[in-house]
């Protein structure tokens, strides 16, 4: 390819000057090219009767519904109920105490802040419609950092057997995740499927039963965090993702 | 827009005057199937309006548009339905809808449109919204949700590609 060849590649569709004009006219290779985009330009057709149905449908909606709903009232009721499922939970658990991790008081509440983030975060990311460019990249190593650091920073006791005490806590998230997870994938059915935003709000609904589990379990080993607490909470927002992925979108706004 | 969101249906119709043969002609072509671009025109009005609480103030009306009707084409071709609309060589059919005057050069575009199949859909994309809906680049960085750097060196490319393909198509074809 001659630099005159990637200038006509530059202008494809606009007026050539002069030289490049001459070259695209000798330079077979250029030539197929634009003739190629030109023969591809019919002239306008008719309105299709199909257009017409399509605005009769979107006027009968209109008409349906003329007040919209603001975006940000999804991601309140989003919150609402993770808000919900922590409060329910910690209230349902914590008859012996709300807080029984016994790792030092500082970790835990910086972990529990940090999954606090990454629930309302994630619901953010999930729900608004932002157009730019998301920071997935920086989502995923959040997430990993946080994973890493809950398995890891766990007060190391143990209080029950590994497999009766991990199948617990397992069955504890999976249950308090069930109504956030479902109103998430309600409201994401609003929205076109895209696989970063059905991960970010599987996260953000089964954080809430992780945080709920971080500050009440007072089993810390390495093991029981691992299986217990983080891979369920990792598993529900694949879970989520698939999901998604199988149900039909009501809008495919962005 | 504004209107259009307080439910004014004229305010929607002036938008469907403007953009529905525009946005049908970008499915036509995304999809390679009047038809099929028939439903998701309809799908994407109706996303439109469904999705209005969306939308946010002093933003663009038409890259938000073909944002829909992008993901529109998206989902319908992330559900398997792509293949019926393909040849058995796995092409964009070269069939011209009935309703479309005859084009200058029915064997030209069929070669144009089996190149443009080729084309993974990251390039193809900022193609036939760059040549076509005469769209610029920052607006479709906006469509695709990219920056605009990333949509230029994606254009870029798929020009390159087009290029090598239509030459190597042409030379086929020649008697």
């Amino acid at each position: 390819m001659t630099p005159e060849c990637e200038q006509v590649l530059d202008l494809v569709g606009e007026p050539l000057p002069a030289p490049l004009a001459a070259h695209a006219a000798a330079c077979g290779d250029c030539r197929a090219l634009r003739e190629g985009f030109g023969a591809l330009e019919a002239p306008p057709s008719s309105a299709p009767p199909a257009l017409e149905s399509a605005r009769r449908l979107a006027l009968a909606e209109l008409a349906a519904s003329p007040r919209p709903t603001p975006w940000w009232h999804e991601l309140a009721l989003l919150l609402a109920v993770d808000a919900a499922v922590v409060a329910a939970g910690l209230l349902a658990l914590g008859r012996k105490g709300l807080v029984l991790n016994a790792a030092p008081a500082p970790v835990v509440l910086t972990l529990a802040l940090l999954l606090l983030l990454v629930v309302g975060g994630g619901a953010l990311l999930a729900l608004a419609p932002l157009r730019r460019p998301r920071p997935w990249g920086a989502l995923g190593l959040g997430v990993a950092g946080l994973a890493v650091a809950q398995v890891l920073c766990g007060s190391g006791l143990s209080h029950r057997p590994l497999l009766s005490g991990t199948l617990r806590c397992l069955g504890l998230e999976v249950g308090m995740s069930v109504a956030p997870l479902a109103v998430a994938m309600v409201l994401l059915r609003r929205a076109a499927f895209t696989p970063g935003r059905a991960l970010a709000a599987g996260l953000s609904a089964a954080g809430a039963g992780l945080l709920v589990l971080h500050l009440h379990c007072p089993t810390g080993t390495v093991a029981h965090v691992l299986w217990g607490h983080v891979a369920p909470w990792l598993a529900l927002a694949g879970l989520a993702v698939l999901v998604r992925s199988r149900m039909g979108s009501r809008s495919y706004a962005p | 827009m504004a209107r259009f969101c307080q439910g004014e249906a004229a305010a929607f119709d002036a938008l469907f005057l403007r953009y529905s043969r525009p946005v049908h002609g970008y499915l036509t072509r995304v999809t390679g199937s009047a038809a099929v671009a028939d439903d998701l025109a309809q799908l994407t009005f109706l996303s439109l309006v469904r999705a209005r609480g969306r939308f946010q103030a002093g933003s663009r009306v038409k890259p938000w548009l073909y944002a829909i009707a992008t993901n529109a084409a998206r989902d319908h071709q992330r559900r398997g339905r792509r293949p019926e609309e393909l040849t058995s060589e796995g092409e964009l059919p070269s069939t011209i809808p009935a309703d479309l005057p005859a084009p200058r050069d029915a064997g030209l575009e069929r070669t144009v449109q089996r190149a443009l199949a080729q084309l993974p859909e990251g390039q193809r994309l900022p193609i036939l919204m760059h040549r076509f809906e005469g769209m610029g680049f920052a607006e479709i960085a906006e469509v695709l949700g990219l920056t605009e750097s990333a949509v230029k060196v994606r254009a870029h490319r798929g020009y390159a590609r087009l290029r090598e393909l239509l030459a190597g198509l042409r030379d086929e074809v020649a008697p």
